[in-house]
């Protein structure tokens, strides 16, 4: 700062300083402190001399400091990091998507929430590109957020900043998953007691033939898992104590949350255990419900190859029995439209033989033209898929769920018109007219609403 | 619509959005107090009307049409909404009509493993199973999007019925490789 050819005029000091006091600047003497001038309009000259120099790096910063939600979202992915244990590379590589990916154009002037949501999703980015088996769920519960909006986030976030993040496939899932079951013998007794390798190995067989039964392709992985991890731990020792135990018993004693869709899932392991068991030479063709099955687990994994060979050879054979019943004739035209009745009975106890021309293979020419893109009459083209659907069902030993639990869409029914020329019972009309009671007490009231009204 | 290996498919169109313009502006109350089959949200500054097709109204004159089970019906219903328009004292004039979206249903006959089909398809085709059941397949050049479930069923939207015949036929390989019927 220059120092002005002015001496203060109390003390004499040639030492005075140019103060800024808010928006005025005051010549100040340094040494006693009295203010020489103030108010001074600042010219040019003055400038130059009182004012300071503004250097131009220091206006137009060309290494921009990170702002300070992008400071506490790099907090939070290393907090995540560390929370789920990741290595120290992989924490750097989520802090450099989540640097890339705050200050692209897509992501800079998103809310806060969806920032937090961010940092989150770089951690599931590099998790998968690392093989570290990490869910959305898990996800869901640390952040606390809407599993939804991390979809969504999510996959902006993988197109934006073009990576390729594979994903986790259930089985490698299973093993952080068994790891949260605390069925250690410190926390159950002995009895219910399982390690946690166990129960993986079981359960990835499991995870096996569920996958190839159609069971997990479509759903939701961790009911899955847990339903796998109970069968793994019943099947494992099937004592009647672990028998009496039923999904949600489980998840307390292990000291996992609960799922609701989890016992759907269990039913539906024990139904394709069922078809496998009943193949098992030993059983002698006795009855495997979904009660014994769980016994029977052990023997099933271990063969269930041949197994699954025995048993679909065997559905292939029985349905080639049905086939032998006459049914219309065998020609696929687009004429199908008017077997549609036949088709209909035929359905309910017999599978339709038009379908079935080689047993068990899909052929794909069996599948009959309707009218390329229009819409066919909608009743007809109902009962088709319906038909069509239940059929293919059938055809085959294992399909996805859905296939065969075809949900019959609810018809609306059509609104009945109402001319006004209906009959009217004399029951009806006898309704409509007021008893002795109800006139009495229709004048009563009148009488009290009329008073009131002239009171007020 | 044939594709090349001899199969047939039917693709059912459920769903076709198209959109309009009356050229006028629309008093929204009169059309609520006098139209027939109307709902009225004053919130949303809307109109509803249904003879067949839904459609919304807004008062600027512009107006969607949703319903349709194909571009002609779009358009018929779209000229039948904007008579009746007219018949309630609008100068309504029929313009700028444009097909938006077309919504349609597909089923393969096999079904689908989709763990593998997105492995395949890697940038193109996503498939979380956390959030959605079904495998989707945005077709860039086309503008398409292909929803594919493990049943071998599909959803298409696209923005109109030959870029979704096109999507079809385009996905239909990707899918055969894919399919995994039981036979070991």
């Amino acid at each position: 700062m220059a120092v002005v050819d002015q001496r203060c005029p109390r003390c004499g000091s040639q030492d005075i300083v140019d103060d800024e006091l808010y928006s005025q600047s005051q010549l100040v003497c340094a040494d006693c402190g009295a203010v020489v001038s103030e108010g001074l309009f600042t010219t040019t000259r003055s400038e130059e001399t009182n004012g300071t120099d503004v250097r131009f790096p220091n206006i137009a910063e060309s290494n921009k400091q990170p702002c300070r939600n992008q400071i506490k979202g790099i907090h939070r992915v290393r907090a995540l990091g560390r929370i789920l244990r990741l290595t120290f590379l992989m924490e750097e590589t989520a802090e450099s998507y989540f640097r890339k990916a705050y200050e692209h154009p897509n992501f800079i002037n998103v809310s806060l929430q969806k920032k937090e949501v961010l940092a989150g999703c770089c951690i599931l980015a590099t998790c998968r590109q690392h093989n570290w088996p990490i869910t959305m769920g898990t996800l869901t519960c640390l952040l606390e957020a809407n599993p939804n909006l991390i979809g969504v986030l999510y996959r902006e976030m993988v197109t934006t900043l073009k990576i390729e993040a594979p994903a986790t496939s259930v089985i490698d899932l299973l093993e952080m998953h068994c790891q949260s079951y605390k069925l250690s013998p410190q926390d159950v007794p002995e009895e219910l007691s399982e390690t946690s390798s166990n129960l993986t190995k079981r359960g990835s067989v499991l995870l096996e033939l569920a996958t190839d039964a159609w069971l997990v392709t479509g759903r939701q992985p961790i009911p899955v898992l847990i339903a796998s991890v109970f069968l793994a731990w019943q099947s494992l020792k099937p004592t009647q104590t672990r028998m009496k135990y039923s999904l949600a018993r489980f998840c307390q004693i292990a000291k996992v949350p609960k799922s609701s869709i989890a016992p759907k899932r269990v039913k539906e392991f024990k139904e394709v255990l069922c078809k496998l068991g009943q193949e098992l030479p030993w059983l002698r063709g006795a009855e495997v419900t979904l009660h014994n099955v769980v016994q029977m687990v052990d023997d099933i994994l271990n063969f269930r190859l041949t197994l699954m060979q025995n048993a679909l050879r065997s559905h292939e054979a029985s349905l080639a029995s049905e086939t032998q019943l006459p049914l219309s004739t065998e020609d696929c035209k687009p004429g199908l439209d008017t077997e549609n009745p036949t088709l209909d009975d035929a359905v309910s106890s017999e599978p339709d033989k038009d379908r079935i021309q080689q047993q068990g293979v899909v052929d794909p020419t069996d599948i009959v033209v309707v009218e390329g893109l229009s819409c066919p009459a909608r009743d007809k083209d109902l009962k088709f898929s319906q038909s069509s659907a239940l059929s293919r069902g059938k055809r085959s030993l294992f399909e996805p769920p859905s296939v065969t639990h075809y949900k019959i869409r609810r018809v609306q029914l059509p609104m009945k018109e109402v001319t006004g020329d209906e009959e009217i019972s004399d029951s009806e009309i006898d309704s409509y007219l007021r008893t002795a009671e109800e006139m009495r007490d229709y004048v009563e009231a009148q009488e009290e609403l009329d008073s009131s009204d002239e009171e007020i | 619509m044939e594709s090349s290996n001899d199969v047939a498919l039917d693709i059912i169109i459920t769903n076709v959005v198209a959109v309009f313009r009356t050229r006028c502006h629309l008093n929204l109350r009169t059309i609520a107090l006098e139209g027939v089959n109307v709902i009225y949200k004053p919130e949303y500054g809307k109109v509803l009307m249904k003879p067949r097709i839904t459609a919304s109204i807004w008062s600027s004159g512009k107006i969607i049409c949703t319903g349709a089970t194909s571009e002609e019906e779009a358009k018929q219903g779209a000229r039948r909404l904007a008579r009746t328009l007219q018949k309630l004292g609008f100068k309504v004039r029929f313009a700028d009509f444009k097909v938006v979206n077309v919504l349609a249903v597909c089923s393969m006959p096999f079904a689908i493993r989709l763990i593998d089909f997105t492995k395949n398809n890697r940038p193109i085709a996503s498939y979380e199973p956390e959030l959605h059941p079904a495998a989707t397949y945005r077709i860039k050049t086309l503008k398409a999007t292909v929803q594919v479930f493990s049943t071998g069923s599909l959803t298409v939207t696209g923005p109109n019925v030959q870029t979704v015949a096109t999507a079809v036929e385009h996905i239909y390989p990707l899918l055969f490789e894919c399919q995994k019927p039981l036979c070991k």
